[in-house]
């Protein structure tokens, strides 16, 4: 099980939208953006700008046709800056010239006058403002009120998780291409071809047909080219269109950093009751979201948050309401986990807390909630084929905590500055997306008359590897070595009305469409085989390994003969087919229904050792049993599942995302933030697969893109067990990402840390 | 040969008139060899890696150094050989063993690093059995993967060094062994012929300099004003062989300002007079950063945060000046005037650093903290050497980063501490008086508060590592 892909990346041969040859001629843009937080712009000079040699337009607002507003769910996001700015990094003018460099000097010219406004940047003090960009949601189940009684213990504390910039190693970036008859053709490094192809459309007041929208492959997405791939590409659709030329931009490093929005941060409030065993018989969480300056995908990502607010736990009375607060930052969005992540810390955070105050195992509580089969979620959706226990089970077979507890306690006793700790981190996490409506996906499988095969999906391939599943699934269907398979690029032409490209639903929507497209041509060449082959009994047939079976005896009828007979024969060797998720619904109104089709589990035990002399630490391993299904690719799976954990594990430790109080970003370099490197690799990871077949997924498969990011949640923990250990108190806050600074700061507020007198 | 600019890219001879500063890495890009990427334009992703080549007259081969093509002006490439993943990429459709293994262990997703995994990996096996190399996973240091995580090319990069025994193949024969096992392809293996024919000058610096600026690795440079040093006026002293090279004379030590991070590292002098020196090199930038700047660059850059601004300020070092025609000698701890300023006049650059050798019984050390470990800017950085006679501190000389406009030597602290024995007393009575020589500031790198105590916590490491006998805790660190 090859994947393709790899080979041409491993030669450097892979293109990406930096690398594909544009004509000559092709005219580079630059984005001005407001260097103020918020205001009201009270001039904008553009003249010398204008008059450096190169420079051939900049287009502001004014120049919009259609509308000037991009926004997704709800449409409170301009394109380019009006009246108001309201982050620095806003986009105001896009400067176009014949250079990239006449372009980025010219932008440097350009004068703006604003009016400084109040900055917002923490999501509290939005709310204390009533700056909320929608009304609260609150999901619940049973009845929190009645059920602190029953409580034996009551927990009540506050958490905060931070932002996280997705630093896909590709910028983002397009062309755009004017096109005969008015059109235009967009090459865009988008998760979400058709949104690019919608917004472009309401931008410059055309129909939707005469926007092609082409994506060969994402240098890395995570989220962060969902919906923010669109304002570049429809800035330079607006600018081709303008200048009837082709139009490149691609964003540098810097300015993706500071005009791009982040994995939202939260501050949450928690209320937790138990019994005195461990058994948690209520919760209510206040999450507190930092949208940013705009709507963007956060609504929907709040949602997220309060559909796994319970993480893989059974709790029969939920309270949990989320404010989508409005700060005056870079929108933010979707990234890996959606929420999802933001809603499991809080809960973990509570357990924790619950369990130090005890006397308790944190593990214990956990283990002692895990959802059974046909527990309800607080939406109503009952938890079936669940994992959890199954999991847990599996994880404490292979890893054997209380070794680990035995030999981290002896480590912690025979050293002073060292210290080890270690943390479980049970997950479940619903696949689907939450937004009913978007789980539909189309395919289009031609057969070629020399017997070779292409796709074309809705599926954006960003290294996920979704080409090689749905290569694979191809492959299966009519039993074709994958050699003879090519996938194309993704494009709004064949595959029109698409989703982006998220959810970790990606694989299980265009695999399904391509298996329905392959079956319709299937069943197409198998009446044909018959006619070849003079039979009647079209259930004997069956194409193994390129070759033609009837009645389980081969025949001598191969592949690629069947192929140019049944095209001689005028019969389509093309098929298009549409998939929509089945048994999904979900009422808005009560927020009750079964939003999934199915959810993904795992365990995982995390351990680490912390420098107490420099603050500092190293996590020492990851293991897991993580519930893949029947993986269509095990390589693929694997490294989806690693490469999400060290995600994971950079969002809870020193990936920090830093802004002023004026708002401005201070962390915005590769210099200045900080993502997982060689050596932060745990020397350990094992992941295990749980092996369990899954009947909602393709071939029994499971999504994997989101869920293993929240493993990464129990490094946290792992870390604030280590400063347990050499401090002797448990009063570290509950505050992600744990960075060295937090870390040193709070060991030598504990005592003199060392050569103190003792 | 017509160009001002002539070196081998990949196969091709490329002898052309090029702006002098242009970066590397836009060069190859306009010359579609697109395997080569922007990712940050910092030196900070490895996406753009390549290898330099050139001819060592001591070993009479090539040796490559892995480097960041974004922050190289052309200039520097001049005579040497650049490889870019496409000059490693064989003929037809193969795989090389390195991009095999990639492939089978899923070491690669979205593609866009991948690349510069390729090249740097492809450094080191090119070095390895010669240079002190360090691991395979040290040589990915500089190269960061958003997708995998990093595992899969861990697996992937053992799994090669574990499958060919490059360290017998050590003299001439080792190209040849490269190439049969099709590390690297055939070419390479005239590669010394032809850059022996390449007409560079060695231009010795002159005294016309004016008003221009001296360049010498970059590193920082073409970080901080890329498109300034494309309409400047430049001094490069990469052609000057005065420039290079580390040598002992009588009681000094003198380090030529071209002088590599990995050179002096790994230098045999540095490390006979400075035991375990090289074992600070992984926390110094990264291995392509490293192969680039030079020691000249980083004390003149005057970054208050250059980690081997830090490690020369404790070595007690003298600078030593030039404007071609007179030299003057500063010390090192009076070089730095305010931020990013020095004593160093406009027409003056750094010809070398000498050290006074050492004598006695003394040791160094070197601690670094930054938000990631490895490939980071310190918060605060300090480094020590100290002389002992018995239990008394003969001579200690500290510096800190990270904690004033400029790099610090923390001459108080010092002299209190001159003639003290080593106690808890003393060191907490001594880091009083630190506290007072220094003046962090709040910025990306964490509050000025962290920064204060981490200074403080940094330097009690310096004793309880190297003097744990003084310490109950005595522990390993």
């Amino acid at each position: 099980m090859k994947n393709y892909d790899i080979i041409n990346h491993v030669r450097g041969e892979s293109l990406f939208i930096d690398d594909i040859n544009i004509p000559d001629g092709t005219l580079y843009a630059t984005v001005f953006y407001s260097p103020l937080a918020h205001g009201k712009i009270l001039n904008l000079n553009l003249n010398e700008a204008l008059s450096l040699p190169g420079v051939k337009e900049i287009i502001t607002y004014k120049d919009i046709p259609g509308e000037n507003q991009i926004g997704g769910i709800i449409f409170d996001e301009p394109l380019l800056a009006e009246e108001h700015v309201h982050f620095i990094g806003m986009p105001v003018a896009l400067v176009i010239a014949d250079n990239e460099l006449t372009a980025r000097n010219a932008a440097k010219k350009i004068k703006i006058e604003i009016e400084p406004y109040p900055v917002i940047t923490d999501p509290r003090e939005a709310f204390k403002k009533g700056d909320l960009i929608v009304p609260p949601e609150t999901f619940s189940c049973g009845n929190t009120e009645n059920a602190w009684d029953e409580c034996d213990i009551i927990i009540e504390g506050e958490c905060d998780s931070g932002g996280q910039e997705h630093l896909y190693l590709e910028t983002q970036g397009a062309i755009a291409f004017p096109s005969e008859g008015g059109g235009l053709k967009i090459i865009s490094s988008t998760q979400g071809p058709t949104t690019v192809q919608r917004v472009a459309a309401k931008v410059l007041a055309m129909p939707m047909n005469k926007i092609e929208v082409e994506v060969l492959r994402l240098g890395g997405g995570f989220g962060g080219k969902e919906d923010q791939a669109t304002p570049w590409a429809v800035l330079t659709a607006l600018a081709a269109m303008k200048l009837n030329s082709p139009v490149k931009l691609i964003l540098p490093r810097h300015d993706d950093m500071v005009m791009t929005g982040k994995r939202n941060p939260y501050s949450s409030d928690f209320k937790i009751g138990l019994k005195k065993d461990g058994k948690i018989i209520a919760y209510e969480a206040s999450f507190y979201q930092n949208a940013g300056a705009s709507a963007d995908l956060s609504t929907a990502i709040l949602d997220r948050t309060l559909f796994h607010c319970t993480n893989s736990y059974f709790i029969p009375n939920v309270k949990a309401t989320g404010y989508c607060c409005k700060t005056n930052l870079a929108p933010n969005t979707a990234f890996r986990g959606f929420g999802g992540p933001q809603g499991k810390f809080v809960i973990e955070c509570a357990i924790h807390k619950a369990a130090e105050c005890m006397g308790l195992l944190p593990s214990g509580i956990q283990k002692m909630n895990l959802l059974k089969e046909g527990d309800k979620f607080p939406y109503g959706q009952k938890a079936l084929h669940a994992q959890a226990i199954n999991s847990w089970k599996a994880a404490e077979e292979s890893f054997k905590p209380d070794e680990i507890r035995d030999r981290i306690n002896k480590f912690n006793s025979e050293n002073k500055y060292f210290k080890k700790g270690f943390a479980f981190m049970p997950i479940c996490f619903g696949i689907a997306f939450t937004n009913t409506k978007m789980n539909q996906a189309n395919a289009l499988i031609n057969i070629y008359s020399d017997g070779s095969v292409s796709f074309s999906t809705a599926a954006v391939e960003m290294g996920q590897g979704v080409n090689a599943k749905i290569r694979e699934v191809v492959s299966r269907v009519f039993s074709v070595s994958q050699e003879k398979i090519k996938n194309e690029s993704t494009n709004t032409t064949r595959s029109a009305n698409t989703s982006p490209t998220a959810a970790s639903s990606g694989a299980d929507l265009n695999c399904n469409a391509a298996y329905k497209a392959c079956k319709i041509i299937l069943d197409r060449i198998k009446h044909s085989a018959l006619e070849e082959l003079n039979k009647s009994d079209i259930d004997k047939i069956e194409i193994r390994d390129e070759t033609v079976y009837y009645n389980d005896i081969r025949t001598n009828l191969e592949w690629c003969v069947l192929i140019e007979r049944t095209f001689h024969k005028r019969i389509s060797l093309s098929a298009h087919a549409h998939y929509s998720t089945p048994e999904i619904f979900f009422d808005k109104s009560i927020n009750k229904g079964t939003p999934f089709r199915y959810h993904v589990y795992g365990t995982s035990v995390i351990e680490v050792t912390v420098d107490c002399l420099r603050g500092i630490y190293k996590i020492d391993s990851v293991r897991a049993v993580h519930d893949f299904g029947e993986s269509l690719n095990p390589v693929i799976d694997l490294g989806q599942a690693e490469g999400a954990i060290i995600q994971g594990l950079g969002w809870m430790t020193i990936e920090e995302v830093v802004h002023n109080k004026d708002g401005k970003l201070l962390s915005d370099l590769l210099s200045t933030y900080k993502v997982p490197d060689i050596h932060f690799s745990p020397e350990e990871m094992e992941i295990k697969f749980l092996g369990i077949p899954n009947p909602a997924g393709i071939f029994n498969s499971k999504a994997i893109g989101e869920p293993p990011l929240m493993y990464g949640i129990g490094a946290y923990f792992a870390i604030r067990n280590a400063l347990m250990e050499f401090t002797g108190s448990n009063d570290f806050p509950y505050s992600a990402p744990i960075t060295p600074e937090k870390v040193f700061l709070y060991l030598n507020s504990k005592k003199a840390v060392f050569l103190s007198d003792e | 040969m017509s160009g001002n600019i002539n070196f081998i890219l990949n196969k091709e001879l490329i002898s052309a008139d090029l702006n002098p500063a242009t970066v590397l890495l836009d060069f190859i890009r306009n010359k579609k060899l697109t395997g080569t990427k922007e990712g940050c334009k910092e030196g900070d992703c490895g996406a753009c890696t390549v290898l330099t080549g050139e001819i060592n007259s001591d070993r009479d081969e090539v040796i490559y150094s892995a480097v960041n093509s974004c922050l190289i002006p052309v200039q520097n490439v001049n005579g040497k050989h650049v490889v870019t993943i496409e000059g490693l990429n064989l003929p037809g459709k193969e795989l090389n063993p390195i991009q095999q293994e990639f492939v089978n262990e899923g070491a690669s997703q979205c593609g866009f690093c991948t690349p510069g995994f390729i090249v740097s990996l492809t450094g080191y096996f090119l070095n390895k059995g010669i240079l002190n190399s360090g691991n395979v996973i040290d040589s990915l240091d500089g190269n960061i993967c958003r997708c995998t995580g990093h595992n899969s090319i861990i697996r992937a990069a053992k799994k090669i060094s574990d499958k060919f025994d490059f360290a017998v193949h050590s003299n001439g024969t080792r190209y040849k062994f490269l190439s049969e096992n099709k590390i690297i392809p055939e070419y390479f293996l005239n590669i010394k012929d032809r850059l022996s024919k390449l007409n560079t000058f060695d231009i010795k610096v002159s005294s016309d300099s004016g008003k221009k600026s001296f360049v010498s690795g970059g590193t920082d440079l073409f970080v901080q004003r890329p498109d300034e040093m494309l309409n400047s006026e430049i001094i490069f002293l990469c052609n000057d062989s005065t420039l290079k090279g580390i040598f002992l004379n009588k009681d000094v030590c003198t380090i030529g300002s071209l002088s590599t991070v990995t050179e002096i590292l790994e230098s045999g002098i540095m490390n006979d007079l400075y035991p375990g020196i090289i074992n600070f090199a992984g926390l110094f930038g990264s291995t392509p950063i490293r192969n680039s700047a030079t020691l000249g660059g980083n004390i003149n850059n005057a970054s208050p945060i250059g980690d081997m601004t830090a490690l020369f300020l404790a070595l007690d070092s003298n600078v030593i000046l030039s404007d071609s025609e007179n030299k003057r000698t500063i010390p090192l701890k009076n070089y730095y005037r305010s931020y990013k300023t020095t004593e160093r006049k406009p027409d003056e650059y750094m010809e070398c650093l000498n050290i006074k050798l050492p004598e006695g019984n003394y040791y160094i050390n070197f601690e670094k903290v930054s938000k990631r470990t490895y490939l980071d800017i310190a918060s605060v950085n300090t480094a020590i050497l100290i002389f002992m006679e018995k239990d008394v501190i003969k001579e200690i000389h500290l510096s800190a980063g990270g904690v004033a406009p400029v790099p610090l030597y923390l001459a108080e602290t010092c002299e209190f501490l001159k003639d003290k024995k080593i106690s808890r007393e003393n060191i907490n009575k001594a880091l009083e008086i630190t506290q007072s020589e220094i003046s962090p500031i709040s910025d990306a790198r964490g509050s000025s508060d962290y920064k204060r105590m981490l200074l403080n916590g940094l330097i009690k490491t310096h004793f309880i590592k190297l003097f744990p006998e003084y310490f109950s805790e005595g522990v390993e660190l």
